[in-house]
């Protein structure tokens, strides 16, 4: 068990964390040009009613009044109601309609990155060389090198159009009217809760296409860091004594190499979660998956100010709370960390 | 053999052959050995020629005009369109081919503009050192921790929308440069450990020149090492953001937008051809520099390796 | 009741980015004004903008520091890579610029209140 002071101390983190952002998207969204005001009445509005908003939005406050009563708001997790997208329904609603969407795809796509790309890298290393490593090594830079944008509406293409076994787009057949009893808001999940077995499998063929094509770019990235890490490991003298003492060579590795190369790949899949989520929002868009992503894009499109902060706000709790959890991982794989 | 590499790059051999050089050179003999790298560099050669060629012969006028009347609309790709037509019945190989010149200039204008910013910001934190070097630096890691996409998302909005794909290379720009200063600074810190710069001090040389003629062409090899890295991350981002509606204007032959296209209007009617053909032209051309990249780094100096990922 | 000596020092790093910031923050109002063709009180909010993106900043990197500051230090030491960060140098300069952003956001409501 890991003391709970320093889970604590962890967790505690996320408040300067959230402040730190919420101060540069304010910055940010200040010093762009352009009056919000204006950019949500429209062009042609009345001044009446850009007078209106600007007195709605705190705008005729002095900024760092405005920057206080923002804070307070990031505090509460209220940013107010959507002025252009959504209108009169409020930002903490939306997100908590799109936040699930956004969720279970970056699970199922870190899930594949992971259960793939630990394997492939130490198949690499211990393969070092051969057909095996160098296909791998080219599989890997080519899985870098191909953009969502165009894998996706590949597969689309052939899975959906050409060979017609998987669904185009969206989260479930649309052939269920009743939807499932929203637990956690991932239709994987709700419909397996409900016992809804067919919508389960409806739902899981939608989601197929998606995780694959955001999880290729984390395997990708994970056995390059796997096998470089695996090697690295293998070169060091502790493992020459090891095989020395006359166990198998390729066990050897295994059993005491393992354990050791994890420890800079966990980094390197907290770094890299930051990348799936920038992948989630391409995701979205080639499979009209409304999650997250695509609302901010969206938002920053029109010039919906408060989703675009929400949002913002979002994906940065949730990229600090993956390496919150990595963090935590990494102590145990390599317990000098925690003290 | 690293001190070879330094002096190499000081251009005193310029007498020698140029097969000679090469020989002579651990970086270039190693990096014409891995045929990975060299296949890399035959795409991007290729690339170039299509771009070049296209820019040369194409009128951006003629073939961003609609073709409805003219041409068959959302043609098939058959002999006379090998890439089909599009929904304004516009041929795509002209597009696809003038899509090359918009990623090349683009990608150049990107990633040149970090290097000289992050160059300026990497050799002034490793020269000057101390609380110049902590807080350049410390500025660069944290923005480095911020996902590329998001981040560039985040600043396509402080630009007006008038500026069009010029707002993703702004935007971009910003995110690269930390990248490069990270290289430039390590690799200058490697230079200045050498005693030849304490010497030129000594002699009475000034920051600048110290900066410009000693230290910036020793770190050139990581710089350009990076750069190539960077070139095809830098391309599949202003797609990305042309994608996503912020980059190129409508019309405008650019890969990211024709794949926009592809999707938004392609995918359910079965039309493969608006995504398959730009698409692939982006994914070899990001996969020609990043085999070029990962060779270079490769055949890099190892002590020059370090910051580069 | 004595102030601790860790307590001192990452005060004292804070103050002199504060310093500075506060005394930066009145050249760019006057440049903003002078050069940017902007009224005083808009040139006091953007300064105020300005400082807190520092701010912001620094808080990001500072928690970053303290929350993975060790397993980076360990990875690179573990991978042979040493870059040279160190997370108590990463700690003090967030500290120092955030200072230097705090400095500015104070300043700058002060100043916008004089002159606007």
């Amino acid at each position: 068990m890991f003391p709970k002071r320093f889970v604590l101390k962890r967790l505690l983190l996320l408040v300067p964390v959230l402040i730190g952002v919420a101060t540069l998207v304010f910055s940010i969204l200040h010093l762009s040009p352009g009056d919000p005001a204006l950019t949500i009445a429209g062009e042609r509005a009345s001044q009446e009613f850009v007078e209106r908003i600007r007195a709605d939005l705190g705008l005729n406050d002095p900024i760092w009044v405005q920057y206080i009563d923002f804070l307070g708001k990031v505090v509460r997790f209220d940013f107010g109601e959507s002025y252009v997208i959504n209108r009169n329904t409020t930002v903490r609603e939306i997100m908590a309609n799109t936040l699930p969407v956004t969720l279970e795809l970056a699970l199922y796509g870190q899930l594949f990155g992971i259960l793939f790309g630990i394997p492939l890298g130490v198949l690499s290393a211990v393969k070092q060389d051969t057909l095996t490593d160098h296909s791998t090594r080219v599989g890997a830079l080519a899985g870098i090198s191909v953009p969502i944008f165009w894998s996706g509406p590949l597969l689309i293409l052939l899975f959906a159009q050409v060979l017609g076994v998987l669904p185009t787009s969206g989260r479930i057949s649309s052939t269920f009217s009743v939807s499932p009893i929203r637990v956690t808001g991932m239709v994987t999940i709700d419909t397996l809760l409900a016992g809804e077995w067919d919508m389960f499998k409806s739902a899981v063929r939608h989601m197929l296409l998606p995780s694959l094509v955001i999880g290729v770019y984390s395997m990708a990235l994970i056995s390059r860091m796997m096998r470089s890490s695996m090697l690295e490991v293998v070169r060091q003298d502790y493992m020459r004594t090891a095989r020395a003492k006359g166990q198998g060579a390729k066990i050897t590795v295994l059993k005491h190499g393992f354990r050791n190369a994890l420890i800079p790949v966990v980094t390197i899949i907290g770094i890299q979660f930051g990348g799936l989520l920038g992948g989630a929002v391409l995701t979205e868009t080639v499979f009209a998956i409304g999650g997250l992503g695509t609302l901010l894009v969206e938002a920053i499109e029109v010039g919906d100010y408060p989703i675009v902060q929400g949002t913002v706000l979002m994906f940065a709790f949730l990229f600090t709370l993956v390496n919150l959890v990595v963090d935590i991982t990494y102590s145990y794989l390599d317990p000098r960390i925690q003290q | 053999m690293s001190t070879e590499t330094l002096r190499d790059g000081e251009g005193e051999t310029t007498s020698r052959g140029l097969v000679d050089r090469i020989r002579a050179s651990p970086f270039l003999s190693q990096l014409l050995s891995n045929r990975l790298a060299l296949a890399g560099l035959a795409i991007i050669v290729a690339m170039l020629v299509i771009a070049i060629y296209a820019r040369l012969t194409l009128d951006l006028d003629v073939i961003s005009q609609t073709q409805l009347g003219t041409n068959p609309n959302r043609a098939a790709p058959s002999l006379e369109y090998p890439f089909g037509t599009d929904g304004q019945a516009r041929d795509l190989v002209p597009r696809v081919a003038y899509g090359a010149w918009y990623a090349m200039l683009f990608g150049t204008v990107t990633v040149g503009a970090s290097t000289v910013l992050g160059v300026g910001l990497g050799i002034v934190a490793a020269y000057y050192g101390d609380v110049t070097d902590n807080v350049i630096m410390r500025t660069m890691d944290v923005l480095l921790a911020f996902p590329s996409l998001l981040l560039a998302l985040a600043l396509v909005s402080i630009f007006p929308d008038e500026l069009g794909l010029w707002r993703a290379v702004a935007a971009l720009t910003l995110v690269y440069t930390p990248r490069f200063a990270r290289v430039v600074r390590g690799a200058a810190l490697t230079v200045l450990e050498n005693e030849y710069i304490d010497a030129t001090v000594a002699l009475g040389a000034t920051d600048p020149r110290v900066l410009v003629r000693h230290v910036l062409p020793n770190c050139l090899a990581p710089i350009t090492v990076q750069s190539t890295l960077n070139f095809g991350l830098a391309i599949i981002d202003l797609a990305a953001l042309s994608f996503l509606g912020f980059g190129a204007s409508a019309g405008t032959p650019s890969w990211g937008l024709m794949l926009s296209n592809g999707v938004s209007q392609g995918l359910l009617t079965g039309i493969w051809w608006w995504s398959f053909f730009p698409g692939l032209f982006l994914a070899l051309t990001v996969l020609g520099f990043n085999l070029l990249g990962d060779g270079m780094r490769d055949a890099l100096d190892p002590r020059m390796r370090e910051a580069i990922d | 009741m004595s102030v601790s000596p860790v307590v001192r020092e990452r005060g004292r790093l804070v103050a002199g980015g504060g310093a500075v910031g506060a005394a930066a923050t009145p050249v760019l109002v006057i440049g903003l004004v002078a050069v940017g063709g902007f009224g005083p009180l808009a040139a006091a909010e953007t300064a105020f903008a300005f400082g807190g993106l520092w701010f912001g900043l620094a808080l990001l990197g500072w928690a970053g520091s303290v929350a993975s500051g060790r397993a980076i230090e360990a990875a690179q030491e573990h991978l042979d890579a040493d870059t040279n960060w160190t997370e108590r140098r990463s700690r003090r300069a967030m500290a120092r610029i955030g200072g230097f952003g705090a400095g500015m956001m104070l300043v700058a409501p002060v100043l916008g209140t004089l002159v606007g």
